[in-house]
């Protein structure tokens, strides 16, 4: 913008100031709005297109010509074994994928709570502590997921093995991670220990903005300190326990390298992502891997509408 | 200590436990544990022998620091490994780039959402929320399919390039680092900024004279956030990288950890590597990055 048009913007508002400036504003979202587009919105949109088609590696690299066939990859889907649910020994993806994402961010609000309620008091090294605490979320995944896989370890040199043995609780090694049951609680656990910092930290700027009235108004009542944290923090709470849990739900469903790292998938643990993943790049159906992905799609596309209006409430 | 002052000692220990202090230290003392054991594990790990790994028991405390798997790791004579400093290369070749250009993208982007008026803002800004929430893995399939195209039409190949790898974490950091940097925007003084337009600066000079200086902070926690995305991704790269001069770290170690028979001191080694910078990253810009995470509850 020129200096000429800077001078006239002080005394007019007229239009075509605005239309430089809007100019100049396109110019500088572009990149960022051609990366969005181009890597997110359009191959989102792509991924609909390839759902209804036949796609496999055999027309990869001509997907436009892929011949039509309506429903047929959802079906392919919806019948496959490892999609539907069965019993409970063999749950399918669809009920995995929901018992693994709605315990694991239980379990992740619930521990980020009792983390953001111990570092919320004041203490001797409690800087250091709130450091510590966030390890496992900076931390890369392949990396944590491999040490666990070794404290797990099915062998004698596992250290869960070996405390279990030592207290007399097991007789023999066990293979955790490939016992079903034992490997979806494991992963389940797993999320928790590694996503509960992000809920601390949310939890723990909210608790810090309580005002401290409330405390002492109720102190002079009379509370204890159960009745104060019933009546005062969990109200004022409310939302950011609901937000994030929101938030964590969705990222958790989407969640593909946790578990992939860990089993494989195998053993009771194949969420959705995963089974898109197999269906894509292992049996090479890309229709059907991207049908998968559509219901993952619908599926989160319900917790963002629960997300997008609890945030918008606590806007109010 | 001294005996007179011993029972005070006493005395001052049965007086500060208390009920509530007690259940302090233990939950504290639980999570601590949880938390730095598997980092004790890994690091200790490293420094075993392939023997002591190998042991009936595990050893929780090495005798000795052995390098022995940081030095098999770098060997260049073996096959399985020798790739790994060109892995480590590879992945600062992946995330020092896109950290860079999140940053580039991101101000000026910010800049024009909290500075300019124009058209269409909202909707570019929800569309860019929304992304924050989209499945990774939805996201595969039609851009393998679409980069093959492209790659076939512009004469590229899509696997085995780090460019093509850092356009789709682009897409990744730049939601992320879009929203961080428009709140850190809003609450900087426009004062300024305004002065300097009527001076005659125009809005380029403003952004890189008055903005940019003062939004430092937010712009190293944005850098070093993006650059934490970039080395920690595994999905993308584990689809997109085929040959091992080609692969990041974290495809690399998922390769030698799956290895028929791996060598764990090697792998934790490996891992040791990967999270020791990360780490220490985050410990320097702490401060910053916390406040990413709770402004923008960064994606992870």
């Amino acid at each position: 913008m020129s200096k000429k048009n800077m001078k006239l913007k002080r005394t007019s508002k007229n239009t075509p100031l605005k239309k430089t400036e809007a100019r100049l504003a396109y110019r500088f979202i572009f990149p960022t709005a051609l990366i969005v587009f181009g890597l997110v919105i359009f191959p989102a949109v792509y991924s609909i297109w390839i759902s209804f088609h036949d796609v496999g590696l055999k027309n990869l690299n001509d997907v436009y010509h892929a011949p039509y066939i309506g429903f047929e990859n959802y079906k392919n889907v919806i019948n496959d074994f490892s999609f539907k649910f069965q019993d409970w020994k063999n749950a399918g993806a669809i009920v995995t994928s929901v018992v693994y994402s709605l315990f694991s961010t239980i379990f992740t609000v619930l521990l980020g709570l009792i983390a953001a309620l111990l570092l919320n008091r004041p203490f001797k090294g409690r800087g250091l502590a709130r450091s510590v605490f966030l390890f496992p979320y900076v931390a890369p995944v392949v990396s944590v997921a491999f040490v666990w896989r070794w404290i797990l370890d099915p062998r004698q040199s596992g250290v869960v093995n070996d405390l279990l043995m030592r207290l007399n609780l097991i007789n023999t090694p066990q293979a955790y991670l490939s016992t079903r049951g034992v490997a979806l609680l494991l992963v389940i656990l797993f999320e928790a220990w590694r996503y509960f910092p992000f809920a601390m930290l949310m939890i723990l700027a909210r608790l810090q903005a309580i005002d401290d009235m409330l405390y002492e108004a109720a102190e002079v009542d009379g509370a204890s300190g159960w009745q104060k944290f019933l009546y005062i923090t969990l109200p004022e709470l409310r939302y950011v326990l609901g937000s994030s849990f929101l938030l964590r739900l969705i990222w958790t469903f989407n969640k593909f390298d946790d578990i992939f790292l860990l089993t494989g998938g195998g053993y009771g643990t194949k969420v959705l992502p995963i089974l898109t993943y197999e269906f894509s790049f292992k049996t090479l159906n890309f229709g059907k891997g991207a049908a998968a992905a559509m219901i993952l799609l619908v599926i989160v596309a319900i917790f963002m509408i629960l997300y997008s209006r609890i945030t918008s409430k606590n806007e109010d | 200590m001294k005996s007179d002052k011993k029972k005070n000692f006493i005395d001052h220990l049965a007086g500060w436990i208390s009920w509530r202090r007690f259940i302090f230290s233990i939950v504290m003392i639980f999570f601590m544990v949880g938390i730095l054991f598997p980092f004790y594990w890994m690091i200790s790990s490293s420094f075993k022998s392939f023997a002591e790994i190998g042991g009936r028991e595990p050893a929780y405390f090495p005798e000795q620091l052995r390098l022995e798997g940081y030095q098999e790791l770098f060997d260049p004579e073996n096959v399985y490994y020798r790739d790994f400093g060109q892995n480590i290369v590879n992945s600062i070749k992946v995330s020092v780039p896109t950290a860079l250009i999140t940053v580039i993208f991101s101000t000026l982007g910010a800049y024009a959402i909290t500075r300019l008026q124009f058209k269409g803002k909202n909707l570019f800004l929800n569309s860019i929320l929304l992304i924050y929430l989209f499945p990774g893995v939805l996201l595969i399939i039609p851009l393998f399919a679409m980069l093959s195209r492209l790659g076939g039409m512009f004469g590229f190949e899509v696997q085995d390039n780090l460019p093509v790898l850092i356009a789709t974490y682009l897409a990744q950091t730049l939601p992320v680092a879009l929203y961080m940097l428009t709140n850190y925007f809003k609450t900087i003084p426009t004062e300024i900024e305004q002065a300097g337009l009527i001076d005659g600066c125009t809005h380029t000079d403003v952004l890189l004279k008055i903005t940019l200086p003062l939004s430092i902070p937010a712009i190293v926690s944005v850098f070093i956030y993006s650059f934490m995305i970039a080395w920690n991704e595994f999905l993308y790269a584990f689809i997109f990288l085929n040959s091992r001069t080609q692969f990041t770290i974290p495809i690399a170690i998922n390769t030698i950890f799956n290895d028929p028979s791996p060598r764990l001191n090697v792998v934790m080694a490996a891992s040791t590597i990967m999270t020791i910078p990360v780490l220490i990253l985050y410990l320097a810009l702490q401060k910053y990055i916390e406040r990413g995470i709770v402004a923008g509850g960064v994606k992870g």
